[in-house]
């Protein structure tokens, strides 16, 4: 029996676990920071006070995209009306259902997290060698979002938190950013009677989930795979800028005339970035540290990784490395939802299972 | 789910091996073709209509099965209707409609449940997606096989001319070449038998069929003969595209279906008959008779009569004597889009039921009316005796 690794015990780590469980991989180690996988999301989710998930049904940590939250919440409410809402698309999870739906999964699946920090992945004859935990033949790296993207110019302003930090709402706020948090953000602060001013670099995009649904799939998948370094870095580029999805529930809070659009941050009681993530590898230290020792390919601050999100150059007849979250997205544009991370899984769970 | 073509057929195809295991069987205990050749063509319409849906349907919500499905059974239903599929109304949209929600049932829960990718793989489903279309393959071309190996002999009748009557006593199918032509008329005493493209003259009737079910006379033409053009006792038969010519014949009848109301449906479309007592005539039978043109009859054009059942539709008929289309003795008939022309008044008989009569309805008799054209005869319409008439 191979041993088997996963860096990282948030979302996309606890996904793997599932997923490596249901394919029978029994000796599985987690390491992560933290025992409960939800913890850093949950705090991020409370930060900006989101109370629906912007996935759908299948935004969940099962290994298999059925059956969904839909189908569980049908289940607790005795209802059809989750299965009908989900069939329309209309279903978005709250965010109780889902931190509950993590629960369970933790407890049922004996989740058990080593409670440490990896610093160093060292490739070695057979596998990597993990700090001083031994070799692992199967190691997928689900290190999570580097951290928080501040603008260089508001660093030292006083008035300036980010979104994903606790926070209360002044009587100006002036929101930075066009994607999910920002329009969460604009909402939240108009509900608390703020005056809201947008600053943005674009006009945000408008659809339901991250990216194209088609790029979910296969469909634009193999397209997107085959493309080349420079022109998948730019479609990349496409695709991750901020969106938020269509509804009016976002639109009709923005016709209030607390709420103006404006080109540049100017004298706000309170700056709130919601700018999202750092991206790249250069950002994580663990994956920086990767990169330069074994001088991998990387193109536009991306890992370049093949389409099962593996490492090419390290991953051979004997041993894997592969990347999920936020780092794969080389692989996978959504690589940061909870599909993405179910992707990541399934192609390391076959190389598991069939190396 | 946004499918890859590839995903869309695989799918498709999975679902339908249960529904065509199931059709094997009802064929199997119901011995008929029908679920086998609904199932084939439902396999047929799904896989042409993915093949259009692919590149417009990049996405496609849960919802959208229902309208796809309500327009896959649309082409499906017309399609048995246009290759004349013989499936109950009923048992084919019941049969479409387990089948659809098996697909649905498959589709959003078990394929999902059971392959681990299948939704980022848009509906493939990798070796096992070969072995399902490596079965439905086989599974269809095994019935194809049972149904090939069960087809009747077919015997070719050179052209030139033969000396009947030649009767018929086993499954068979007889096929003139060319200008075959039959002296003294073919009886058919055996089910399962086809007749095509062969001419019969002379014999006592034209051709005979006789306590036989499904059979099929088709591109047949009969003339010169004493008694009956086609004269069918006891038996269910199909007659399409046939020429009858009974000039000359005082008591013949141009096409004569009697009694074979156990026997099931007889179907009589796109032929032509001249002269003769009747024309097209049911008696005791369950008929459709549909599409025919009819003319110098000298008692009846087109007659269901003595407790018959069915269809009279899109005939036309000129220059009948004393009545153009009789529904009469108890029978029970839809009679629509028929143009009935020139009929003319027999006085001779003295009887005022045939004072040229285009649409007749007599002695307990009930008929449902719908679009015929009956305008230029001596008289549009009669109701005799009991009987009921309905238009709609």
């Amino acid at each position: 029996m191979p041993r088997v690794a996963i860096v990282g015990g948030g979302l996309a780590g606890f996904v793997a676990y599932l997923t490596l469980r249901r394919g029978g991989v029994e000796d599985v180690t987690v390491f992560s920071t933290e025992a409960d996988p939800a913890a850093a999301w949950r705090r991020r989710a409370a930060a900006i006070r989101q109370t629906h998930m912007r996935s759908e049904s299948d935004g969940h940590c099962l290994p298999t995209s059925f059956p969904g939250l839909a189908v569980r919440e049908a289940r607790r409410r005795r209802s059809l009306t989750p299965l009908a809402a989900s069939v329309c698309n209309r279903y978005h999870p709250t965010v109780e259902s889902f931190v509950g739906h993590v629960e369970e999964q933790r407890a049922a699946s004996g989740w058990q997290p080593v409670l440490e920090r990896i610093e160093r992945v060292r490739a070695v004859d057979g596998g990597f060698e993990l700090d001083s935990h031994g070799t692992f033949e199967h190691v997928l790296l689900a290190t999570g979002p580097p951290g928080p993207v501040l603008p260089e110019e508001l660093r030292s302003d006083n008035r300036a938190v980010h979104a994903y930090e606790p926070h209360e709402y002044a009587e100006s706020v002036c929101v930075l950013g066009a994607g999910l948090a920002a329009a969460t953000e604009w909402r939240n602060a108009l509900a608390a009677g703020s005056r809201v001013i947008s600053v943005r670099r674009r006009e945000p995009v408008r659809r339901p989930l991250n990216v194209p649904r088609e790029y979910l799939t296969r469909r634009r998948l193999s397209g997107f795979h085959r493309l080349g370094r420079e022109e998948r870095a730019r479609l990349l580029k496409e695709l991750l800028a901020p969106s938020f999805p269509p509804g009016s529930e976002w639109d009709e809070p923005l016709a209030s005339d607390r709420f103006t659009v404006e080109s540049r941050v100017n004298g706000a009681d309170q700056v709130i970035c919601a700018t999202g993530f750092l991206h790249g590898f250069r950002h994580d230290p663990l994956l920086a540290r990767l990169v330069a020792v074994h001088d991998l390919a990387t193109a536009n601050g991306w890992i370049e990784l093949s389409p099962d999100s593996t490492v090419p150059a390290l991953t051979d007849e004997s041993r894997t490395l592969a990347v999920a979250g936020v780092a794969a997205q080389w692989a996978y544009p959504a690589a940061d939802t909870l599909m993405g991370a179910r992707y990541a899984a399934h192609g390391f769970l076959r190389r598991c299972r069939t190396r | 789910m946004s499918y890859t073509l590839r995903g869309r057929l695989e799918s498709r195809l999975a679902a339908l091996v249960l529904p065509l295991v199931v059709a094997c069987a009802l064929a199997g205990g119901l011995r008929t073709w029908w679920p086998i050749e609904l199932a084939g063509l439902m396999g047929a319409v799904g896989v042409a209509l993915d093949l259009v849906y692919h590149r417009p349907i990049r996405y496609q919500p849960g919802w959208a099965a229902l309208p796809l499905g309500v327009l896959e059974l649309g082409v499906l239903m017309a399609l048995v209707r246009v290759l004349q599929l013989h499936a109950p109304l009923a048992a084919a949209l019941g049969f479409f409609a387990a089948a659809w929600l098996w697909a649905q049932a498959l589709g959003h829960a078990l394929l999902p449940f059971w392959r681990l990718s299948w939704s980022e793989d848009g509906g493939e489903l990798g070796r096992a997606g070969v072995a399902v279309a490596a079965a439905f393959v086989l599974l269809f071309a095994g019935s194809g096989a049972v149904w090939w190996h069960g087809l009747p002999p077919t015997v070719h009748l050179a052209a030139g001319i033969h000396r009947g009557p030649i009767f018929i006593d086993r499954r068979e199918r007889l096929v003139g070449d060319g200008a075959a032509v039959v002296l003294g008329g073919i009886v058919v005493r055996h089910s399962d038998v086809t007749i095509s493209h062969v001419r019969v003259i002379g014999g006592d009737n034209g051709i005979v069929v006789d306590g036989a079910q499904r059979v099929v006379l088709d591109h047949v033409s009969v003339s010169r003969a004493s008694g009956d053009g086609i004269h069918v006792r006891h038996a269910s038969v199909t007659i399409r595209h046939c020429d009858i010519d009974m000039l000359g014949s005082q008591y013949g009848q141009g096409i004569d279906i009697s009694y074979g109301m156990l026997q099931g449906d007889s179907v009589v479309e796109r032929c032509t008959v001249v002269g003769g007592q009747d024309g097209i005539v049911a008696h005791g039978s369950m008929a459709m008779i549909m599409h025919n043109h009819v003319e110098r009859t000298t008692m009846t054009a087109i007659s269901m009569t003595e407790m018959s059942m069915g269809m009279v539709g899109h005939n036309t008929v000129r220059n009948a004597l004393g009545i153009g289309i009789l529904c009469g003795d108890r029978s029970i008939c839809e009679i629509e889009r028929n143009a009935v022309a020139g009929t003319r008044r027999d006085d001779a008989t003295g009887n005022k039921m045939r004072a040229g009569f285009g649409l007749e309805v007599e002695f307990g008799a009930e008929a449902e009316l719908s679009r015929n054209d009956l305008a230029a005869n001596p008289r549009s319409m009669g109701v005799f005796l009991n009987s009921i008439v309905r238009w709609r």
